[in-house]
């Protein structure tokens, strides 16, 4: 007996592997010795999931750069536990395999610089790792989505999915649990289902369906015998019991999500921020006030005390960039000071003044900026350092944020009134020129309606109440919804078109309106991001040197954007152009004013039976702005005009390039068939032939010789009537096409079959064929003169081809000339190429999964009868 | 003699002799004159004598030009013909009257079950009068051998016959016997259903160079016959046409024809596609390969060329192939027969894959140019005169 040692393949096979070889049973013996495949499918399998799901971040992340690291990483780890598992490594190596695989991959991604060799870590390595998650932090807590790709953020998703990897892989495989590594995908779904206003997305739902549904496939097919033996008896009612159950549960769902209220306005429909850190509510700017507006519960309460005649706006940050597809505020870090005891506003005018003194608890709210009233003349009671811009005044955490801050504001703001502002209309100056700047690509609608509301206003005051009245006038609604429906959540110069087209949105969209309107008009303006005044919580808190002062408190849902106006002598003034929300200061209160102040109201607009009564129910059609519509005509003509004619080349040279192909080639092969006067190749030339044949419909086969497809054309009757009684013979009656078709033929063999360099044995006796047998004849050698110069390749090809011409029916001649299929078939060839790698590949892999499956069913079939 | 034990070479020397018997009509006296390194042709000369051997066949066997063409192939490129059909369609008189036609030596052996090898090869005998023993020449010591209904004699004189063939010497009692050159046998068999019959193994048929079915002539020729062949056999009109040396110098000239190297890939590529086609249970042989490639060769020469065109591979395919093949029992049952099969493989091949892979022709002179920088494989012509 011999001691061969049995290699068994699979966690179970040592429990069906008898010890004692000369007992083994037939199927072990028919068992393939290596995993096969397996591994490889397995892996590509996970990685589809999980990169699949990971297609979802993209909206979370702005852009697709992102993607490249996170699938090599994915791969990576995927691919090294596949090698891992080809070699028979056990489990817990193939695991361990795929965390060391990670974390090098994560290495020599992130901290090439910064490690041994490129992808080994190093103590360095470990200070920049920390570096990489404060950041990666400092993003999920302050930014909102579609957040920059910064590094920390991307290593951070990298190494979550590599370990995502790891665990749907374990699960899938290793522990024979497939179905239930579905969770782990989930988790990757989870992020952007909660933090994207569109949710999930078609791609990333479809990748992770993909994925999914390849990991159970291959669980199927590849888990070995014992584990599948009862779900893989044939069952009949299989198919329709899925469908059923599929389809009661698809039922359900639609049907419970219209009874259980909540569903329309809850987290998945439109999204909510991901806090996985607790509840911190970070407020950068733009997108993330839509979400938070729509959170159903207030976040990120802050609360305040003032001893200011009403509860301030409490200010953040502001943007004042309205170029790039999204707005997102300008830190000017290196304009930045330090300190918040003094905060110099810069502004010195003989207004009077009017010092306010707030004390704030920021409690959980979590921000990189602080906010404050404007204007900021110190903030006290800090903890952490920080610094302010004296362009904008914003208080940004050098290396801290607005968590658990309790401090005490003195803010300054000019008195101002109607009058004041109505006299500022000195030519703006000593203010920095971004807050000037006009935006490029402003689009046509946002500047004839500029244009078309301040007609006749002469002040920038004026012009600034006609933008504000017209975006509070009846025309417009306040919903948080339209925007999500509408596809134009967020911010940027194109939201704006739409916002303007709807007369429907939210802060952001009217405050940028005015902001950029503004601008357009030449007011100084920028964005301000900040908290609507609140509500008061009734009680009230002592503040040093103040005595005890009302409190208010804000919370996410009064998150709020309001434009800032800058008039000579009286600085940064706040206007309030969104409807039913804010105070409209007075002022910016005219007679005209429709509604005049209004409370906060934070009701409106969540839920819909409040909406549609408080929302300003337009009772007449709002006036369309004149010329709105035809001046953006003007230059789009011209535009079509130059796209048209592109279009027109485009297609002229799209028609013509096959003929074109076409007329190359042939140039080509003649110039080579004629090199040295007619003894060049008669490959080309020959070749010309065919390709001239199989445009006129005579198309050669592959398995064809060269004579009898010369006599298949002859005779074809493309060539003209072929002579009878002389079937396949070149005769005298033959029309010069079909002889020079047979000369170029018997060229051809001569060249391609013949001697290196001919004997007189042929050309001296050429006509000594034997023509008796059913083998068609040569064409005498002797009939042509090979010094003849109208012999040539290029006489004989256009004599054929005018012959070929001569007896086609228009329709052939025009494809042919058009559309020569001799090209076309050479395109479509080479087209379905790289298509035809993968269909082999899928084909290769569906034979091996076949194969393991009855390989596997027969094991089964054979354990169960014994 | 137990023909199941002993081979030929075992048979006693001096056992039994069987001279003279009336089964084996040996003219084979004269004519011995073939030279050993016979020059080749030039193409007039050998279109002339090609000719007149075809014109003196189809004056006897009418409407059998394409048989009577194979004939001639085999016959000029050093082969072995194997008749095949029913009883009465003119096997024999093809056989007899190509045999006539050259002026060389021919020999018929009527092949009966109780034919025995000695017949076949010859048998050593002693002379009283020289007191030694001396050398008895059997039937095969021909030019031309006939092999009436070959299929008739048993196993063992058919392998001493085959052995023959093949190696173009006979050996008895250790000594060997060249056969003159050229050697050619004839074998005419019935097909093997019918009765009393050996059916010849794979390994035998392989020796053939090509089979021909003659087939029913057609109505037109069926006339003919019956209106001239009544009174006199036709075969006595026949002369011989051509002389041994004149065949010995066309089969010169047919073994100096060229064979370019696609034709050697186009060829390879049959024999493969017969060897891997899920039709077939025995493929063709490499012998085969050679086979066909000197049949082409002949067609090329007998067409007036001095290389091979494809077209001369797949004419004499068939003809080469088909006996060899041995079908799969599900083709056989499907109805296909190893000609079809040929047929079918021939018309899949590509003939020059260059062509086929590059439509433009591209790169086609630069593989040409490398071809003719290699030595050139066949030997060039003798300058003619």
């Amino acid at each position: 007996m011999t001691l061969a040692p049995q290699r068994n393949s699979g966690p179970d096979a040592g429990t069906s592997a008898p010890d004692d070889p000369t007992v083994q049973p037939p199927a072990m013996a028919s068992r393939p010795d290596g995993p096969g495949a397996q591994p490889w499918v397995m892996a590509s399998a996970v990685a589809v999931a999980v990169a699949g799901a990971a297609l979802g971040f993209n909206g979370v992340l702005r852009g697709w750069a992102w993607y490249s690291p996170v699938f090599t990483t994915v791969l990576a780890v995927a691919f090294s536990m596949a090698t891992l598992r080809a070699l028979r490594a056990p489990r817990w190596i193939v695991a361990a395999g795929g965390l060391a695989s990670l974390i090098l991959a994560l290495t020599f991604t992130f901290f090439r610089k910064y490690s041994i060799a490129g992808f080994i870590p190093s103590s360095d390595t470990m200070n920049y790792l920390e570096k990489f998650l404060r950041r990666a932090s400092e993003t999920v807590l302050a930014e909102s989505t579609p957040v920059a790709p910064n590094a920390g953020i991307v290593m951070l998703i990298c190494a979550v999915l590599g370990l995502l990897v790891i665990l749907v892989d374990a699960l899938a495989f290793p522990l024979g649990l497939p179905a239930t590594s579905g969770l782990g995908i989930l988790a990757i779904l989870v992020v952007p289902a909660m933090v994207k206003p569109q949710s999930v997305g078609v791609l990333g739902f479809v990748g992770a369906a993909v994925g999914y549904l390849m990991i159970l496939g291959c669980s199927h097919w590849f888990t070995p015998a014992a584990r599948t033996r009862a779900d893989t008896a044939r069952d009949p009612g299989q198919i329709r019991r899925g469908t059923v159950t599929a389809a009661l549960a698809l039922t359900l769902t639609l049907l419970l999500q219209t009874v259980i209220p909540g569903f329309d306005q809850g987290t998945f429909p439109q999204g909510s921020r991901l806090n996985p850190f607790g509840s911190a509510t970070g407020l950068n700017p733009m997108i993330s006030l839509g979400n938070s507006l729509r959170s159903p519960t207030g976040e990120g309460r802050i609360t305040f005390a003032t001893n200011a005649p009403a509860a301030p706006y409490l200010r953040s940050v502001t943007v004042d960039s309205f170029d790039g597809d999204s707005w997102a505020p300008d830190d000017r870090e290196s304009s930045r000071r330090q300190g918040t005891g003094r905060i110099d506003a810069g502004l010195d005018s003989t207004v009077t003044e009017v010092r306010v003194i707030t004390a704030v608890n920021t409690g959980q709210f979590t921000s990189p900026y602080l906010p404050a009233p404007y204007a900021p003349e110190s903030v006290s009671g800090l903890t952490g350092r920080w610094s302010w811009d004296p362009a904008t005044l914003s208080i940004k955490g050098v290396d801290t944020n607005s968590r658990d801050q309790q401090y005490l504001v003195t803010s300054v703001a000019p008195q101002l009134t109607a009058g004041l502002l109505r006299e500022a209309s000195r030519p703006v100056s000593g203010i920095p020129e971004q807050f000037l700047r006009q935006p490029a690509n402003v689009p046509e609608i946002v500047r004839t309606t500029a244009d078309a509301v301040t007609a006749g206003a002469t002040t920038p005051y004026t012009r600034a109440m006609a933008i504000q009245n017209y975006l509070r006038s009846a025309a417009f609604t306040y919903s948080l919804q339209s925007p999500v429906q509408g596809g134009y959540d967020g911010n940027g110069l194109s939201v704006l078109a739409d916002f303007l087209t709807q007369k429907s949105g939210y802060c952001i969209h009217f405050a940028s309106a005015m902001a950029v309107m503004a601008r357009l008009q030449g007011i100084p303006s920028r964005i301000a991001v900040g908290y609507a005044p609140g509500r008061s919580t009734g009680a009230t808190v002592s503040v040093a040197g103040q005595g005890a002062l009302p409190e208010f408190e804000v919370d996410s849902r009064d998150a709020h954007a309001w434009p800032e106006l800058y008039f000579p002598g009286l600085g940064w003034v706040p206007f309030e152009p969104t409807p039913s929300r804010g105070i409209v200061p007075a002022y910016a209160t005219e007679a005209a004013a429709p509604s005049g102040a209004s409370t906060n109201e934070r009701t409106d607009a969540l839920t819909p039976g409040d909406g549609s009564s408080r929302a300003p129910v337009p009772t007449f059609a709002p006036v369309p702005l004149p010329g709105a519509g035809t001046t953006t005509a003007a230059d789009p003509r011209a535009a079509q005009a130059l796209y048209g004619v592109g279009a027109v080349l485009l297609l002229v040279l799209l028609v013509a390039s096959p003929r074109l192909a076409r007329a190359r080639v042939r140039r080509r092969r003649l110039s080579m068939s004629d090199r040295g006067n007619g003894g060049g190749p008669a490959a080309p030339a020959w070749a010309e032939l065919r390709d001239l044949a199989t445009d006129y419909g005579v198309a050669p086969v592959a398995s064809e010789t060269p004579r009898h497809f010369s006599r298949r054309l002859r005779v074809s009757g493309a060539l003209g009537e072929p002579s009878g009684e002389s079937f396949g013979k070149p005769s005298g009656a033959d029309n010069p096409g079909q002889r020079a078709a047979a000369a170029l033929t018997e060229d051809f063999e001569r060249e391609q079959y013949g001697r290196p360099n001919p004997t007189a044995w042929t050309a001296g006796s050429g006509t000594a064929g034997v023509g008796t047998a059913g083998v068609g004849t040569a064409g005498s050698a002797g009939d042509i003169e090979p010094a003849d110069p109208s012999d040539s390749a290029a006489a004989r090809i256009a004599l054929v081809q005018a012959s070929l011409r001569a007896n086609a029916t228009l329709g052939v001649r025009l494809r042919a000339e058009w559309l020569p299929p001799s090209v076309l078939s050479g395109w479509r060839r080479s087209l379905p190429a790289p298509r035809q790698v993968l269909s082999r590949t899928a084909q290769r892999t569906r034979r091996g999964a076949t194969e393991a499956w009855g390989l596997i069913r027969n094991t089964v079939r054979r354990v169960r009868r014994g | 003699m137990d023909y199941h034990r002993t081979s030929i070479d075992d048979v006693a020397p001096g056992g039994e002799s069987f001279p003279g018997r009336p089964a084996v009509d040996s003219n084979a006296a004269g004519h011995r004159s073939s030279p050993h390194s016979p020059a080749a042709m030039d193409a007039a000369a050998f279109h002339a004598a090609s000719t007149r051997i075809l014109t003196a066949i189809n004056t006897v066997i009418d409407g059998k030009a394409e048989a009577a063409q194979l004939a001639l192939t085999v016959l000029l490129a050093q082969g072995h013909l194997l008749l095949e059909d029913v009883p009465g369609v003119g096997k024999t008189l093809l056989a007899k009257t190509l045999a006539r036609s050259i002026d060389c030596s021919v020999s018929r052996i009527q092949f009966t079950p109780d034919l025995l090898p000695s017949d076949v090869t010859g048998v050593s005998i002693y002379n009283q009068a020289t007191r030694s023993f001396e050398f008895r020449h059997g039937a095969v010591f021909a030019n031309i051998v006939i092999g009436d209904e070959i299929n008739r004699a048993s196993a063992k004189t058919q392998s001493a016959l085959l052995e023959c063939m093949e190696e173009h010497q006979v050996t008895v009692d250790g000594t060997s016997y060249r056969l003159d050159e050229p050697f050619m046998v004839v074998a005419t068999q019935n097909p093997i259903e019918m009765e009393g019959t050996y059916p010849l193994p794979e390994a035998q048929r392989d020796r053939f160079m090509a089979r021909i079915s003659m087939g029913y002539p057609d109505r037109e020729s069926e006339m003919e016959m019956l209106e001239t062949h009544q009174a006199s056999s036709p075969l006595a009109r026949v002369s011989a046409v051509v002389t041994a040396a004149e065949v010995a110098a066309m089969i010169a000239t047919v073994q100096q024809v060229y064979v370019s190297r696609s034709i050697k890939d186009y060829t390879v590529a049959v024999g493969r596609a017969t060897r891997e086609s899920k039709l077939l249970r025995l493929g063709a042989s490499p012998r085969s390969m050679l086979q066909l490639l000197r049949a082409a060769k002949a067609t090329a020469a007998l067409e007036g060329r001095d290389f091979v065109l494809p077209d001369d591979v797949v004419s004499v395919a068939e003809a080469v192939l088909a006996h060899r093949i041995i079908l799969d029992r599900k083709a056989a049952s499907a109805g296909e027969t190893p000609q079809s099969v040929i047929r079918a493989i021939i018309a899949k091949i590509p003939v020059t894959p260059d062509v086929a892979a590059s439509p433009n022709g591209a790169g086609r002179p630069a593989r040409n140019k490398a071809s003719a920088l290699a030595p050139a494989p066949a030997p060039q012509l003798p300058n003619p005169h």
